[in-house]
């Protein structure tokens, strides 16, 4: 049967990459179709029960800033807040929250079911219909047809997804749930670039079976951080702590023992798995000297008693699984609630992925998420935001947009997996951004809250409160500029305790804030410098961090001006790279197959030299009058 | 590179005696070389072999070696072939034109070198050796620029990156797993190690910079008054008459160059008018020019008569002078001076007896911060001295940071940055990658 409604953009998969892209359609004004296997799962965490984290944190600010439902969604649902590298500096601060399952599907699925333009419908998707190189709409199990101009792909690891545990396997797109196999076989009929990649959860465990007294106890954060930049803390639910416990040479014995029936080391599994991810079997094997590992016991949620044991994360037969678990100290009497598994799925190389995220073979066809060779929820939430955006303005013959690596986490990440492709599960680091210190947690909302609304993302109440934010950090940071402190005005003592030293002349407020250990609230704290009216905390924040970092930042703009040119250079899609004059069969194969957009990406595909760099500029400078990309209008 | 034509040229130095060498690159020589040859079948790559060099009617032009290079086994990655005469011009220019016929075009300058590059034979440092040793017109420079090709300069850029990484990886490893319990630093003395890594790039500058003396050598001006000597003083430094030597004051009207190699280490001397008040246009217009030349110049010699010691005049000849230009006041004509005059003068030479003129020249190698035998000397470009001077500027600020981590790591990568200008891309995934292979990460 034929859907009798027709929709803009169809997205398939509720997972993060899903529900985010759906509700980024949605809002930009496309009638919008969520398919997924089963409503139930919408919002579903597969793995552990935490949002954020290094990097990742950075991530979801983007995505709130940006109108995503996933920082709202934490913050409803998180049980243990913390700020990681506080002491680190502004840039590489992260948030990092526990979450209950249950809060969090609950939030993600309201958020949807009110969204108007949103339609939700259960079913399997089977079949991509594709007419002349242009995606036309999918077909389900059922045999119902859906059409749509454009199509977003976000089945996670459910593509061909195999789960195993020691050398049993099973096919599975997570515990419970049944993987799509009919559509990964037609995914491989389109002959897109695939592969195979895998990953592995913990053994869960029944909190009313550990003894706690034998742990460290991890508190979270005082005051307690949020997430989103229009949520408080009110909105989160009653929090509760983490607990430290770690392995003992008795579990590295009971782990080597069991190694051959691993599926890991006995080669049964052929999917890459991440390096920074491993299991405990791999950690134990690889770095055989280290006598004990860490693990983190959390909490799965407020209504259950189930535990996720942070770092044990396995594929051993079940009966290594449970004498490894016991011979951990307070897991002795532990009972395993679900048993560890590792799952290999159909990933495919996101080099085919044009930056919007469309596939460059078919047209209308995006995809987001785990399928893309990524792995964790907030990767996955920002590419599905990111298609869903595209998506719609595909739909409405609107140019593509995407963030430029020093505007964005979120551009980085694009910008790795379409030129450089991964090799294993790609999870976002700091240490990936070249423009860390810009790219921060606490500006996220100034970098792109103004793009979000430009593209019909950013709803009223956002949009006010950001617009009030930013200007009260304007007007405070001219007001520091024009406010001076006279040498005489401050007794020594007061100057010793905010300065560190005496006073020896008059400087501005300005000036006095850039200096390293002078603090903000400290200066405020001296008479006659406070404003008529007090900054809310994060609007001084942000005064504090924008005059400390100043320099830097400029530093960074320059450098960022400096590739600009050779960064928005686009190469014509029809780009016949054999004409191009003394580069090696290698670099113009590599180029061919790539077909990168734009000369920043060409240069950071691995194997394209500085050399045959030059020699494309110099091409395309004599070949075409240079065609810069326009400042991009949305 | 697909389609290249096919080129040649002399690749020995002209009117040199002994061996003439011609070389010739192109995708396919086989049948070039049997023709200029004279027939003999296919060569035998890699393999010398004797052979006459006829011309089109099958005249003998030379005899020589004639080897075969298959490509990619080859300086260009092309076949190339080289011929070996015997080195007369005429029989060379003979064999070229020979060449020509038989397909070939006369190679631009260092076009060899760019199809080795193209082609993937040498990387950009070494292209730019290769065009140096081209160039080369000293001895030392030669011997300098043979080290570079080896890659002896990269060798020691590559040791400060790794070094350099060693820290960048505990450091990011400390930003980015935070929350792993893994003690990255190890006992890292961060201080120590960013001291050391200073030091490391002070001495490879050190190199690069006598290197880049080698290479691009010391301009040198010869100020003072007239009559003092300044023309005769270049003419002794040099050996050759280069300036006009007379007894009449401001003989010298213009700027006189020469240049001299100093043990191997080139000086571009410039004479210059004579400094004094004068009504003459012509001469005026010559001392304006000379301190535009000061202007240009890396160290000035102030040339007086011993016989009058220094000047007022030449007081503020000194004192124009830009303020860290090293400079030496040179008393000329001690043959003619008294034994008082010569215990009052410091630097005392004689251009016409020629005294002092070898240590002028030993105390000129000094100035200029000639330093041989001290370090590996690599002929560095003006890039690599940039690009080493850069990487010291982010060392030095990341002492001063060195309490925030991210401020640190920022420092530490541009200070890579700065390096890989000379080596090459080093990404962000291969410090992930170095990361996860040193320290277990995962919970
Ligand atoms: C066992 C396991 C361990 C993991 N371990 C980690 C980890 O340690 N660290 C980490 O960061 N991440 C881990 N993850 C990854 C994390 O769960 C994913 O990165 C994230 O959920 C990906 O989001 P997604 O939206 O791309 O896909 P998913 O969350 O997998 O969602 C896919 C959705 O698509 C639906 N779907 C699939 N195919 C179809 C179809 N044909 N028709 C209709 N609906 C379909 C599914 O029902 C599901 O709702 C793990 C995942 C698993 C399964
Ligand atoms: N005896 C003697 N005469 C010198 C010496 N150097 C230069 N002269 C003479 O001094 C006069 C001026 O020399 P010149 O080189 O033209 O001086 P300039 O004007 O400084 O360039 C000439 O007659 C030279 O022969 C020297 O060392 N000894
Ligand atoms: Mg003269």
């Amino acid at each position: 049967m034929q859907f009798p409604k027709k929709f803009d953009v169809i997205v398939v998969g509720g997972g993060h990459a899903g529900t985010e892209a759906a509700l980024a359609s949605a809002r930009s004004g496309c009638e919008t179709l969520l398919l997924t296997h089963s409503l139930e799962t919408l919002g579903q965490m597969s793995c552990n029960p935490s949002i954020g984290g290094i990097g990742k944190g950075h991530l979801v600010k983007e995505i709130d800033a940006m109108g995503g439902v996933m920082a709202l969604a934490a913050d409803a649902a998180g049980i243990q807040f913390r700020i990681l590298n506080s002491r680190k500096g502004p840039a590489v601060r992260a948030t990092r929250a526990q979450a209950d399952r249950v809060l969090y599907r609950q939030y993600i699925r309201h958020a949807l079911e009110n969204q108007p333009r949103l339609t939700l419908f259960q079913q399997p998707v089977d079949d991509l219909i594709v007419h002349a190189g242009q995606v036309r709409g999918v077909v389900t199990q059922m045999g119902l047809r859906f059409e749509a101009p454009s199509v977003v792909l976000t089945a996670g690891t459910f593509l061909s997804g195999l789960m195993h545990v020691g050398l049993e396997q099973n096919p599975g797109g997570r515990a419970g749930d049944p993987p799509a196999v009919a559509l990964a076989h037609k995914l491989r009929e389109l002959s897109l670039p695939a592969g195979r990649l895998k990953t592995g959860t913990p053994p869960r465990l029944d909190g009313r079976t550990i003894d706690y007294e034998k742990m460290g106890v991890q508190p979270g954060d005082e005051p307690v951080p949020v997430f989103s930049f229009i949520g408080n803390a009110d909105q989160h639910p009653k929090q509760v702590p983490c607990w430290i416990t770690h392995t003992t040479e008795k579990t590295h014995d009971i782990i080597r023992a069991g190694l051959d029936r691993s599926p890991l080391f006995t080669g049964v599994i052929e999917g890459v798995g991440p390096r920074y991810c491993p299991s405990i079997e791999d950690k134990i094997h690889r770095f055989s000297d280290k006598a004990s590992h860490q693990i983190f016991l959390e909490p799965e949620g407020l209504s259950t008693h189930e535990i996720y044991p942070n770092g044990i994360s396995t594929s051993l037969p079940f009966d290594v699984q449970w004498a490894l678990v016991r011979s951990i100290p307070g897991l002795e009497q532990a009972h395993i609630l679900r048993p560890g598994y590792a799952i290999e799925y159909d990933y495919y190389d996101p080099r085919a992925l044009k930056a919007s995220l469309e596939t460059k073979a078919i047209g209308g066809l995006f995809f987001a998420g785990q399928i893309n060779g990524t792995t964790g929820y907030e990767e996955a939430a920002a590419q599905g935001l990111l298609a869903g955006i595209n998506a719609a303005r595909h739909s409405h013959g609107l140019e593509a947009w995407w963030p430029k690596r020093d505007e964005a986490y979120l551009g980085v990440l694009v910008d790795d997996l379409v030129t450089r492709g991964v090799t294993e599960p790609y999870r976002m680091f700091t240490s990936r951004a070249e423009y860390r210190l810009q790219l921060r947690e606490d500006n996220a909302d100034l970098r792109l809250t103004e793009q979000g609304r430009k593209l019909g993302l950013v709803s009223d109440e956002r949009w006010h409160a950001f617009e009030n934010k930013r200007e009260k950090v304007e007007m405070e940071i001219q007001r520091l500029r024009s406010t001076w402190l006279r040498a005489g005005q401050v007794s020594v003592p007061e100057a010793l305790r905010v300065f560190g030293q005496p006073l020896e002349r008059d400087h501005s407020l300005l000036e006095l804030l850039r200096r390293p250990h002078t603090r903000y609230a400290d200066l405020m704290s001296l008479s006659g410098t406070p404003p008529d009216e007090s900054l809310a905390p994060d609007a001084a924040d942000q005064v504090e961090v924008q005059v400390k970092y100043e320099g830097y930042i400029a530093r960074q703009q320059e450098e960022v001006a400096r590739h600009r040119d050779q960064e928005h250079l686009l190469i014509p899609d029809n780009m016949d790279y054999a004409r191009v004059r003394g580069l090696s069969r290698e670099v113009e194969q590599l180029l061919t197959r790539h077909r990168p957009q734009t000369v920043g990406q060409a240069s950071r595909i691995a194997g394209v030299t500085p050399a045959a760099v030059a020699l494309l500029l110099v091409h395309l400078r004599r070949s075409t009058a240079p065609i810069l990309q326009e400042p991009r209008s949305a | 590179m697909a389609n290249a034509d096919v080129i040649a040229a002399i690749a020995t130095a002209p009117g040199q005696a002994g061996v003439g060498v011609i070389r010739v690159s192109g995708p396919s020589l086989q049948d070039f070389a049997s023709r200029i040859a004279g027939g003999g079948g296919a060569p035998r790559p890699r393999h010398a072999r004797h052979s006459r060099f006829v011309d089109g009617q099958g005249e003998v032009i030379d005899e020589g070696l004639l080897i075969y290079f298959q490509g990619p086994a080859s300086f260009t990655g092309e076949d190339v072939v080289e011929l070996q005469g015997h080195g007369s011009d005429a029989a060379l220019r003979l064999l070229l034109a020979r060449c020509l016929e038989l397909g070939a075009r006369l190679a631009q300058p260092g076009e060899f070198t760019l199809r080795a590059f193209f082609n993937h034979k040498i990387d950009l440092a070494q292209a730019e050796a290769v065009a140096d040793l081209i160039a080369a017109e000293s001895t030392a420079a030669v011997r300098s620029a043979l080290r570079s090709l080896t890659g002896q300069f990269s060798r020691q850029v590559h040791a400060l990156v790794e070094r350099l990484v060693e820290l960048r990886l505990r450091i990011e490893g400390c930003i980015d797993f935070a929350d792993e319990a893994v003690d990255f630093l190890e006992q890292t003395d961060i201080r120590a190690t960013l001291t050391g890594l200073r030091d490391a790039v002070d001495r490879l500058t050190g190199s690069a910079a006598q290197g880049l003396l080698l290479r691009s050598g010391c301009r040198t001006v010869l100020i003072g008054a007239p009559n003092v000597g300044k023309s005769s003083l270049l003419n002794a430094i040099t050996e050759e008459d280069h300036a006009l030597v007379t007894d009449i004051p401001g003989t010298t009207r213009d700027l006189i160059r020469a240049s001299v190699f100093i043990e191997g280490v080139p000086y571009h001397m410039v004479d210059t008018a004579g400094i004094r008040e004068t009504a003459d246009v012509i001469e005026q217009a010559g001392i304006e020019r000379t301190w535009q030349a000061v202007e240009q110049a890396d160290l000035a010699l102030v040339v007086a008569d011993i016989r009058n010691g220094l000047t007022e005049g030449d007081r503020q000849l000194l004192s124009r002078l830009p303020q860290d230009m090293p400079r030496e006041v040179v008393y000329n004509k001690a043959d003619l001076a008294s034994a008082d005059q010569r215990a009052r003068a410091g630097t005392v030479v004689s251009a016409v007896s020629g005294e002092g003129i070898p240590e002028l020249k030993r105390h000129l190698l000094q100035m200029a911060g000639w330093n041989p035998g001290t370090e590996p000397v690599f002929l560095a470009r003006e890039r690599h001295r940039a690009a080493l001077s850069q990487a010291r500027f982010h060392l030095e600020t990341a002492l001063e940071v060195a309490d925030s981590f991210e401020l640190l790591a920022e420092e530490l990568r541009l200070a890579q940055n700065a390096l890989s200008d000379i080596t090459g891309e080093f990404s962000s995934d291969d410090l992930l990658g170095e990361i996860f292979s040193r320290f277990c990460i995962g919970k």
